[in-house]
């Protein structure tokens, strides 16, 4: 019996180091993933929640179904196009930043060009100048030439704003993809373009999607530009985010909601390609 | 698998492009480009309930300072556009004045509606064109939770108080409750310049510009340092007092009368309004004034104009309080059914100005798009003063040199509460 108890108590005593590591590890990732979930909690709770519930402290854990605030946002007139716009404007910069981006990434990591370090930084460059500066000149260009107002157009900006991230990650992403892969496809009778479709595309897909879902957040999240760019055009955000900060309570957390559950859900939906582009890395 | 992928991602591609390419085709109504009216409560209102009227198909969208005016600047500079009809503030309107379409055939065409000539000429900026027609008009007042009532000073009516009376009330709220019970909108999105411009300045002083640093400002300043102690330290982060006034964290507040409507109509027998406090010199208080105007890069100018007309119609203009909280500019019967919001504040804006003490202070006329900085100065004033406890004198006399600079590069004449001056309002 007390050897028993002396054993088990020498195993705990072994095992303390490590459970304190747990432990710590433990709460590390409880914070992180609260700093998350609270404010999506909080939102989602005084989105569904009546008036009154929404000034009111504690918070019901459960939140009531009042839909009111919500129905406002069905009712207000321009919510679905808007929403449409978002996703146009936001898909049409993801194929255009992979379009360009992945191009480029593959320049700078197989080739060694003269000014490609310049190129580097000129690419980053895009992002030194604040938008609300460049808007004006931008604006009367867009007016002059017809873009003003489209979707096109506004994804063109996006797609500059997109274009640093996209072109630096796919640059790393095909460096980490060994050179020699691509030099055996050419030896079995690849030319560049087909090894470049057989062996490399395949392997940097999930990366090269990763890219596309940052240029997609980007743009989704952009303000500015789409207030001024586009008028009958414009995307969620700038449709509702100016008006939202000066309106009441209840109609900021449902206006919230609408703004983040429809890319949250795109995000469910392709995290995929997210949590692979991490699988790459750790090769 | 990869190849079904790859198709999908060529379709929705294709998808997106001819998406966007057919977006483009769409009909469009009047544009009407206004820094009003924002909230979405309030756009919606403006769309269905008062714009739905005018019988043609008119976009309003309420916008940024911004994005407001980046886009008109762009259009005027790109001389094409789709703005039909701009919505401002006095002082907004003032910077585009130049590129505005004259509106005194407008003005004519109104028929029996009796505008206010007061603010039809505030309209002209002092050239013989009618560059914006006014639209609504609102002011700033007092709002108290019927808790507070309790606590104000002996002899005090809180109708008729003075800034002495508000920090004795403060006092006794804060010591009563453990915590201060004033706030003010010092936040970003706050108004709390108007505060200095409108009330405090001209109910110390008599003026704005002209005694920036006179000996009674020194002494206004450190009055309100001590209002200061009566007031919630979150105030720096609050933006519309209607918030924390419905949460109760503010017992009493002061705001302008568009940004107290959510507390008042969600529970009116909570709240009483009252006018502003005076000071030695009078009691200070701002009416705003919002004008409907019309680019010269509007596409369609006789439309924007039969607009312009038609926002000016007793009927519009009741509309117009109801969606915005903004009063009319014309001469109307207010029917009962109206919220409460509007009711409380509607009769304190009429106390305010018909105050035998009186004292109005106008928005900023003639300094356009130095605004800003205008602003800027009260506000620096009040941080490094109040926040960091800077000498005041020495404050004052710096902050007045910047005020100097903007005056002389804008070369605006006093307005009121200040004496008209030939040139630039001198600061003494």
């Amino acid at each position: 019996m007390t050897s028993l108890a002396t054993t088990e108590a020498e195993a705990s005593a072994r095992a303390e180091p490590r459970s304190s590591g747990r432990l710590v590890m433990a709460s590390a990732v409880i914070v992180l993933v609260a700093w998350v979930l609270v404010p999506i909690y909080l939102l989602v709770v005084n989105a569904l929640g009546s008036v009154a519930a929404v000034t009111a402290w504690p918070k019901a854990l459960v939140p009531e179904f009042d839909l009111a605030s919500l129905a406002f946002f069905a009712n207000y007139a321009g919510v679905p196009r808007a929403l449409l716009n978002s996703f146009l404007v936001a898909g049409l910069t993801m194929v255009l930043s992979i379009g360009l981006g992945a191009p480029a990434g593959y320049a700078l990591a197989r080739f060694r060009f003269p000014g490609a370090n310049l190129f580097r930084l000129a690419v980053l460059m895009t992002r030194a100048f604040p938008l609300p500066l460049l808007a004006l000149p931008l604006t009367v260009l867009f007016i002059r030439v017809g873009l003003d107002d489209t979707i096109i157009g506004l994804a063109l900006v996006h797609t500059t704003l997109a274009m640093p991230f996209a072109v630096l990650i796919m640059a790393s992403l095909f460096m980490s993809i060994p050179e020699e892969l691509e030099e055996a496809a050419w030896t079995l009778g690849c030319s560049r373009l087909s090894a470049f479709r057989k062996v490399v595309l395949p392997l940097a897909l999930p990366g090269i999607a990763a890219a596309g879902i940052f240029a997609f957040v980007i743009s989704w999240n952009e303000v500015f530009a789409a207030a001024v760019l586009t008028i009958e055009n414009k995307t969620l955000t700038a449709f509702l985010l100016q008006s939202l900060d000066v309106s009441p309570l209840p109609l900021k957390f449902a206006g919230g909601a609408v703004l983040i559950v429809p890319a949250l859900l795109f995000l469910f939906a392709v995290r995929k390609y997210l949590f692979s582009l991490w699988g790459i890395a750790n090769r | 698998m990869m190849r079904r992928k790859q198709g999908t991602m060529i379709a929705l591609a294709a998808l997106t492009l001819a998406f966007s390419v057919a977006g483009r085709a769409e009909a469009q109504g009047l544009l009407f480009w206004s820094t009003q009216a924002k909230p979405v409560e309030e756009t919606q209102k403006m769309r269905t309930e008062v714009l739905g009227g005018f019988g043609k198909p008119v976009d309003y969208y309420g916008n940024d300072a911004g994005p407001f005016f980046t886009r008109i600047q762009a259009e005027l500079k790109a001389g094409k556009g789709t703005i039909a009809l701009l919505g401002g503030l006095h002082g907004e309107l003032a910077s585009l004045s130049s590129d505005l379409v004259d509106l005194k055939d407008v003005l004519s065409a109104t028929g029996d509606a009796k505008i206010n000539p007061t603010l039809v000429s505030l309209g002209t900026y002092g050239t013989a064109e009618q560059k914006y027609l006014p639209w609504m008009q609102a002011s700033y007042v007092m709002a108290a939770n019927k808790e507070a009532l309790q606590y104000l000073p002996a002899g005090a009516d809180v109708q008729k108080l003075t800034y002495d009376e508000l920090i004795a009330w403060g006092k006794a709220m804060r010591e009563a409750t453990g915590s201060p019970k004033i706030g003010l909108p010092a936040g970003p999105k706050g108004l709390l310049h108007r505060f200095f411009q409108g009330y405090l300045y001209p109910s110390y002083t008599g003026s704005v510009v002209t005694k920036f640093r006179s000996p009674e400002a020194e002494a206004m300043w450190n009055a309100f340092k001590m209002l200061w102690e009566e007031i919630n330290p979150a105030s720096t982060n609050y933006g519309f007092m209607q918030e924390p006034l419905l949460t109760g964290e503010v017992w009493v507040a002061w705001e302008h009368t568009a940004r107290l409507q959510d507390a008042l109509n969600q529970k009116p027998d909570q709240f009483v309004t009252f006018p502003a406090p005076a000071g030695p010199a009078g009691r200070g208080f701002m009416p705003v004034v919002a004008g409907i105007a019309i680019p010269k890069t509007s596409p369609n100018v006789e439309e924007a104009k039969a607009l312009a007309a038609y926002m000016l119609k007793p009927e519009t203009q009741i509309a117009t309080l109801r969606a915005t909280s903004f009063f009319p500019v014309v001469e109307v019967t207010l029917p009962d059914d109206m919220p409460a919001a509007v009711k409380m504040s509607g009769a304190t804006v009429a106390a305010q100005s018909a105050a035998p003490d009186a004292k109005p202070s106008l928005l900023p006329v003639g300094i356009g798009g130095l605004d800003g900085k205008f602003n800027k100065v009260f506000i620096d004033t009040f941080q490094r003063v109040v926040l960091r406890g800077q000498d005041v004198r020495q404050v004052l006399d710096e902050q007045a040199a910047t005020l100097k600079d903007i005056m002389t590069e804008s070369k605006a004449p006093c307005w009121a509460p200040d004496k008209t001056s030939e040139g630039p309002c001198p600061v003494e």
